[in-house]
């Protein structure tokens, strides 16, 4: 099955090691070596469950190259397969997906039309069946022998996957080593999630290609799966040992829905825990907010400032404690898939109680060395924008997100302004205020500014008891309005900044209890406090038609601070979402 | 895996970790003071960092400083080299709490061992002779005089917490013991924040005989062999060899079986060294140094191992690729130090070189010696088969060596090499000083001539 006697990177003898011949993986640096691609098929799929399809297609050499023919049928023969890809049916995990896996072995796994009808053929497959479609790609690029044909195959392959992408149905792409040229500039850049092989080379233009034009040697590093992680084009690295594990995850968490324009995205009763406490419905819960307006604030027993300080201690629970104590599985998903992947903001999908959601989060650290590496929670535009991305994939599958809050604000650098964060916190604001999936959002810490509000936006907004949120941080408003900057705990008090105050105000929905030290002495009291009011909330927002949470969210953004008028801009704005409606239909 | 390393450290040690890491593909940050901007090490190193100003306490004993500049470069670990910092057990524990790897033992393990009281106290326990003296801190100069009297003079105060040859003195008499008490103790507080002192016999002519030892996280740990250390002045060491000329292979193989067995005991990781004081043919423990040693090459040129790299693996959590019966020592090897005299600029400076001849410095032409840190300029070390041959090559690299422009210590180190004592092995603490006093009597005869 390997072509090597030794392994390519670290030279040591791999013929006849088990990991090597099992996998193909050099047992001194695990190295991913190429497999065949049957070997391939059988590590991905259950035993015996793969039906293959169009085998038959092979090339008619379109445009007439001489020697054409007589190579593919030279490349047949050695690698006993028709063209540069496999394609079938199969089930992995016990779901169905239709796979297609690339050979490097034929013709460097150039894609030709053969190529492209079979991958187009696969994603069709994968849309009428409603089952999703996985391809592992390799490939030197497009195939030189065939000319425009061998281009067009690009937007064949894109098209189909825009099919794939309106009707809702994933695409999983796995990036093997290599992935260049057109097939990176196609399909394989178009996955929902994108997975990458451990040191692959993925890029589009060739090493030797870039070093020729720019005249300089490349960064150690350049265009490996690590760089794509890094520069936010992939989702994860994973190991060739755990994708099929992590497939079949991926997978149970994209089972089709057919939903039309109602929510049923509910798992059934036995899957989902009971949770105590009434089962209210959202017109009433919305009315009981808007009767909360001017009703006195209890004495606090804690002073703002001494919130402020406990919401930004070093200690206090973070998303990454939270999830680990609220979800039962979790992956990270990794990328904005234009610039960078965030480290000050993480993003993935998980099960709560059952539900499938999306979770984002901003992500601090928990000693010197973390933090800087994550810049203290504060995120550039590409953390916003990674959370757009999650969000916007969470509408497509139908999917809650639920999201977690801590950040003293977005990072006010240089780079952030050249990459446009004002842009990217206002598309969020406006993509969440009417993404079509519950929505709900935590703030855990520091809630700051626009920072903040950037992954805020919600059908349910909640505080932790000694979070705080406000628009200028303490020291800010100190320092401009009351010309003193050490006059930061007056100013705390005087912005009305915590979680009572913003109750008070109908800003957010309750309160969640922390112990009374804090959270950090029991983060796993507050954690069951969020998980029962998530659990709650979507055992309501989920069994809502898209439009209608869609309509109250937009309610009671609108109805913000207008406390007793509400009902002068109710009536017209009912009118709109009906006209809207109406205009879709017919 | 540690792929980045800040080396807390200056001089000609910063650039030997350097060159570890070098040889292991890993990037080394290093971090200097104002003052030595234009040092090799700063030159040499893939990153660099200024941390402050020219003394100490502002840039190399500033370890928020030293932290910061880790976590700002992206190091997975800090190294902190000798002296300075590395046996500071409040500087390995804020190391640790940032998320960043010390190379060196836990932070526990050093405060135990950086009490000299404590450490006595575990020797004596497992059944390793320790120099006799007062069992823990002296309550009080009345205290330390009953002990005196009890041992003997002369005797020796030292401080508890102390290191470096600093806050020790001599007490030949009942008379001095007043006035050394006073000095030993504020020295000892000055240096090390800490004024208590112990007492221990003065035994004038003994050997000063070190065993280096390595220790991984999994238990197991081995010694690569001895080190005389005997010729120093003030305390301060000048020449070391492997093997010890005076040690016979009975007294070895006991001298190394306590060192391993203190090591075990407590749970060493790291590298490490155990002190004794060699007399009459027994050995009595001293101390424990619980970071990489200035003399650690003559162990590394005998046992072939690097020892840096190793401290590197040791704190990577990788087991010791080797057992004990893996580890030979053969030939002999010798270092000098070679210190500056005075402060000034180095006009001009060729190294020695040649066949079994290791050179470890930072000085090149043109650089200056200021006067803010230890004057060590370079080390001379020698490997060959036999000590007479090491004798001979050493003195040969000596004199080729050429460091023009300030005054080093070169010839006094010829001298002690010449002399009959040294030559056949037959030495001790005081042949430094012994030398030095036959010299100044030599001069003054000259003048009267």
């Amino acid at each position: 099955m390997l072509r090597e006697d030794n392994c390519p990177r670290c030279g040591h003898v791999i013929k006849g090691q088990a990991l090597a011949s099992e996998w193909g993986i050099c047992n001194d640096c695990t190295h991913h070596l190429d497999i065949d691609p049957r070997q391939r098929i059988t590590l991905l799929t259950d035993s015996d469950s793969f039906i293959e399809f169009a085998g038959e297609l092979t090339s008619s050499n379109p445009i007439g190259i001489d020697g054409y023919a007589e190579k593919i049928a030279q490349n047949q023969k050695r690698s006993d397969l028709t063209d540069a890809v496999i394609t079938g049916s199969c089930t992995i995990g016990s779901y169905k997906a239709i796979l297609a896996v690339m050979s490097f072995r034929f013709m460097g796994g150039s894609m030709g039309s053969v190529v492209g009808e079979k991958i187009t053929q696969a994603m069709f497959k994968g849309a009428l069946e409603h089952t999703p479609v996985i391809i592992c790609t390799a490939s030197g690029g497009a195939r030189m022998q065939e000319g425009i044909f061998s281009l067009m195959q690009m937007a064949k392959t894109s098209s189909a996957a825009a099919l794939l992408d309106r009707l809702g149905i994933p695409l999983f792409i796995i990036l093997t080593n290599p992935t260049t040229g057109g097939v990176t500039a196609s399909f394989a850049m178009l996955g929902d999630v994108i997975l990458a092989e451990p040191g692959a080379l993925i890029g589009f233009a060739g090493p030797r290609v870039i070093e020729g034009t720019i005249g300089e040697r490349l960064p150690a590093g350049f265009q490996t799966a690590q760089f794509q992680l890094e520069r936010g084009f992939v989702d994860a690295i994973v190991d060739r040992r755990k994708l099929k594990e992590t497939l079949a995850y991926l997978l149970g968490m994209h089972q089709y829905k057919k939903i039309k324009r109602t929510m049923r995205n509910v798992p059934k009763k036995e899957e989902t825990q009971v949770i105590s406490g009434e089962q209210g419905d959202l017109v009433s819960s919305v009315g009981t907010m808007e009767n909360m307006v001017d009703v006195e604030a209890p004495s606090p027993s804690r002073s703002s400032w001494d919130r402020v300080l406990l919401a930004r201690q070093q200690c206090r629970p973070g998303v990454d404690t939270y999830i680990k104590l609220i979800c039962e599985n979790f992956m990270e998903l990794h990328g904005d898939r234009y610039y960078q992947d965030d480290p000050a903001m993480i993003g993935g999908i998980g099960t709560i109680g059952g539900y499938q959601v999306t979770i984002i989060g901003n992500r601090k650290g928990s000693n010197l060395k973390e933090n800087v590496l994550r810049n203290y929670g504060m995120s550039n535009p590409e953390g916003y924008r990674k959370a757009l991305r999650l969000a916007k994939q969470a509408e497509k599958f139908h999917r809650p997100v639920i999201c977690f809050i801590d950040t003293p604000g977005a990072y006010p650098g240089l780079e952030s302004e050249q990459r446009g964060i004002g842009e990217a916190i206002a598309r969020n604001l406006k993509e969440f205020s009417m993404l079509k999936t519950p929505i709900i959002c935590f703030i855990t810490g520091e809630g700051g500014s626009g920072g903040a509000l950037g992954i805020g936006i919600g059908d349910k907004l909640y505080m932790l008891e000694n979070a705080v949120y406000s628009v200028i941080t303490p020291e800010g408003y100190a320092s401009i309005l009351l010309r003193d900057p050490s006059r930061a705990k007056e100013a705390a008090e005087a912005m009305k900044i915590t979680a009572r105050d913003l109750k008070r105000f109908n800003i957010i929905h309750d309160i969640i209890e922390e112990v009374p030290e804090g959270a950090h002495a029991n983060p796993a009291y507050t954690a069951q406090k969020i998980k029962d009011t998530i659990l709650k909330d979507l055992a309501i927002l989920c069994r809502k038609p898209a439009d209608t949470l869609v309509r109250y969210r937009i309610k009671k953004i609108r109805g913000i601070g207008m406390g007793k008028y509400a009902s002068s801009w109710w009536d017209p704005l009912l009118q709109i979402f009906r006209d809207v409606q109406n205009r879709v239909e017919h | 895996m540690i792929r980045s390393i800040l080396i807390a450290n200056r001089g000609e040690i910063a650039l030997r970790i350097i060159r570890a890491c070098r040889d292991l593909g890993i990037r080394s940050v290093a971090v200097y003071s104002n003052a030595d901007v234009d040092s090799l090490h700063v030159k040499m190193a893939d990153e660099a960092v200024c941390i402050g100003g020219p003394t100490p306490a502002d840039s190399y004993l500033n370890g928020s400083n030293i932290i910061t500049a880790a976590c700002l470069t992206r190091c997975d670990a800090i190294h902190p080299g000798v002296g300075f910092l590395s046996e500071n057990s409040r500087f390995a524990k804020a190391t640790e709490n940032s998320g960043l790897i010390f190379i060196g033992p836990d932070s526990e393990t050093i405060a135990l061992m950086g009490d000299k009281i404590e450490a006595k106290r575990i020797a004596k326990a497992i059944g390793v002779p320790t120099t006799i003296g007062s069992e823990g801190p002296l309550a009080d100069m009345q205290t330390a005089l009953s002990y005196a009297e009890a041992v003997g003079y002369p005797v020796i105060l030292k401080a508890a917490a102390g290191g470096g040859g600093r806050g020790m003195r001599i007490i030949e008499n009942r008379s001095q013991m007043p006035e050394m008490f006073a000095a030993a103790t504020k020295e000892a507080l000055s240096y090390f924040a800490d004024g208590n002192l112990l007492l221990e016999k003065f035994i004038g002519n003994a050997r000063h005989v070190e065993v280096q030892l390595l220790a991984d996280s999994f238990g197991n740990v081995i010694h690569l062999g001895e080190r005389d250390c005997s010729v120093q002045h003030h305390h301060q060491k000048l020449i070391e060899e492997s093997p010890c000329a005076a040690l016979d292979e009975k007294t070895k193989v006991r001298m190394t079986d306590a060192a391993i067995e203190i090591f075990k005991h407590i749970g060493y990781r790291g590298a490490g060294t155990v002190e004794f004081l060699l007399y009459n043919d027994e050995f009595y423990f001293m101390e424990v140094n619980t970071r990489l040693q200035v003399e650690h090459p003559v162990s590394e040129m005998v046992c072939g191992i690097d020892i840096v790299q190793q401290q590197i693996h040791i704190a990577d959590k990788e087991a010791l690729p080797f057992s004990q019966e893996e580890v030979t020592l053969t030939g002999h090897a010798l270092e000098c130090r070679i210190n500056a005299l005075s402060p000034g600029k180095i006009e001009n400076y060729i190294p020695c070189g040649g066949p079994w001849v290791r050179i470890d410095s930072h000085i090149y032409s043109h650089y200056s010696i200021g006067c803010h840190y230890d004057h060590l300029l370079a080390k001379i070390i020698v490997h060959t088969s036999h000590r007479n041959h090491s004798i001979r090559v050493m003195k040969r690299a000596l004199q080729e060596l050429v460091i023009e422009g300030i005054v080093t210590n070169r010839d006094q180190q010829l001298q002690v090499l010449d002399t009959m004592q040294f030559k056949t092995g037959q030495f001790s603490t005081n042949l430094f000083d012994q030398v030095m006093s036959v010299q100044k009597s030599q001069t003054r005869k000259k003048a009267y001539a």
